[in-house]
């Protein structure tokens, strides 16, 4: 319609006046979970490493990023995203909880490691181990974390014939640095959540001396922190996809697959696979405990551990477009969680190929996921 | 060559001391997805256009400290922090000539949990030297 340019100038001004109205009291409608569980979304910083890395973001782009998709809680490692670590500056701590407040995010767990192969003559002692831990739990606590995805102290299995599950066995020596690390955890209000990576198996010597731990003493700062690489049910498919790239036969690759699912075991697999005349790559891969073959856990078996669960590591490797996780059962492991009265974070965990400019598409992914499982519709 | 984010062009040049060219340096970031201590570090070895440096002849510079390999031991509470570089100057009377050398640097060091003692990280690439 024609009109006058004083008559247009003033419809914009009009469509600018109006558009400045907010709509609600909310400036953004970020979606916000309703009372379908009382569990939390987040994600883990370590998730966007190459993206850090390339420097196409920054450890507050990260932070702004898990916001954005309404995710509550951000993890970190001391080791990785603390500059100057393990004495960051006043300055740089009070940014950080600016970036808390000004996301309206919450520090959700913060990852230790105890490199008991600290010196190339001999393993940290236990009390040294323990000291070491101190640091970081004094770290922790000062950036306002409650809860740490603590890693099992990798010292040698009391029984040789566990190795196969390392660094997740009972163990002597890592237990005693748990213990010797335990005051400090309640002098810096921090819980250990022992990580159930995979090759950890749930039915062990190894969980059953937590648990015996735990109920001795009754500590409110040892449990555990499961990661769902210890539910994967099928080996991903840019695993496999890679070996028959580096040369593993298609059917060769296809029976491994089919046998870890249903847990034939590796020296099994390895036996069938030299019947079928597998070659080096497809032996080596028949022949891989630990971040594969023992790491197919029942989810019901989880359901034990639930009241000592402090964090939990919500790994993922591929997001299908019918919203699942290509190899690990969420839908299975969730439920587990939630009724069991787990009301932490999940941290969202990414481990597929994680390529500058390619993480938040995955993490988002996995939050729909998460959101539909537990049926979170706001 | 595709793009890597571990051995860098920055700081790759011939070292000169006392009027003389002793020797070149090249300075890496690790792959790993955190910063370690020191002593976990178990060595580096440098492959310039072929020919390997180890042990003695390749010392390490983090920050503002040059360790040679046998020291990093005894400083358990420093560290090669995540995505800083860490230069390694290696001795070679003469240095290198300007223009492009294949550089190759493998780093190992005792990852604990890892099911493989010490975990070898290999980089590869090609760089210019200016002088």
């Amino acid at each position: 319609m024609e009109m006058t340019r004083k008559a247009f100038i003033q419809t914009l001004a009009g469509a600018a006046a109006a558009a400045s109205i907010p709509i609600s009291s909310a400036s953004e409608s970020t979606p916000a979970p309703a009372a379908a569980t009382k569990m939390k979304l987040g994600a883990t910083v370590y998730s966007y490493g190459a993206d850090i890395r390339s420097g196409s973001m920054t450890l507050e782009d990260c932070i702004a990023d898990i916001a954005d998709m309404g995710g509550e809680g951000i993890e970190i490692l001391g080791e990785a995203h603390v500059p100057d670590y393990p004495n960051p500056s006043e300055k740089w701590v009070a940014q950080w909880f600016g970036w808390m407040e000004k996301y309206k995010v919450k520090p959700s767990g913060y990852d230790t490691f105890v490199d008991s192969m600290f010196y190339s003559n001999r393993m940290l002692t236990t009390d040294e181990a323990a000291e070491r831990l101190a640091v970081d739990f004094k770290l922790a606590n000062r950036l306002g974390f409650k809860a740490l995805r603590q890693q099992w102290p990798p010292y040698p299995a009391d029984n040789k014939a566990d190795e196969i599950n390392a660094p997740y066995v009972k163990s002597k020596q890592a237990m005693e640095t748990i213990m010797k690390a335990l005051p400090a955890a309640e002098k810096y209000d921090v819980r250990m959540g022992i990580e159930l990576h995979s090759p950890t198996q749930l039915k062990s010597g190894f969980v059953d001396s937590i648990l015996e731990v735990i109920a001795k003493t009754k500590t409110k700062h040892f449990g555990f922190c499961p990661d769902f690489s210890a539910f994967v049910r099928r080996p991903q498919r840019r695993t496999l996809a890679g070996l028959v790239q580096q040369g593993a036969r298609k059917n060769i690759i296809d029976y491994i697959a089919s046998a870890y699912e249903q847990r034939l075991g590796p020296e099994k697999t390895v036996a069938e696979v030299k019947k079928m005349g597998g070659n080096e790559i497809e032996l080596r891969y028949a022949g891989i405990a630990g971040v594969y073959h023992l790491s197919n856990n029942d989810p019901k078996d989880l359901a034990p551990l639930v009241p000592y669960v402090y964090h939990v590591h919500a790994k993922f490797y591929e997001i299908t477009d019918a919203l699942r996780e290509y190899s690990i059962p969420y839908e299975e492991i969730l439920p587990v969680l939630d009724k069991g009265g787990y009301t932490g974070y999940l941290s969202s965990e990414y481990e597929g190929p994680r390529e500058d400019h390619t993480t938040s598409a995955a993490i988002r992914a996995h939050h729909a996921m998460c959101r539909s499982i537990l049926g979170i519709t706001a | 060559m595709p793009v890597q984010y571990n051995i860098l062009d920055k700081g790759f040049k011939n070292i000169r001391q006392n009027g003389q060219i002793t020797g070149f340096q090249v300075a890496v970031r690790d792959a790993y997805y955190r910063g370690i201590y020191l002593p976990i570090i178990d060595s580096f070895e440098v492959t310039i256009d072929g020919q390997t440096f180890a042990g003695d002849q390749v010392k390490c510079k983090f920050r503002d400290n040059i360790y040679t390999q046998k020291d990093l031991q005894n400083h358990p509470n420093e560290r090669w922090q995540w995505l800083e570089p860490c230069t390694l100057m290696v001795a070679k009377p003469g240095g290198l000539k300007p223009g492009f050398h294949d550089v190759k640097v493998v780093v190992k060091e005792r990852i604990s949990y890892m099911p493989v003692i010490p975990a070898v990280r290999t980089f590869t690439a090609k760089l210019a030297l200016v002088a």
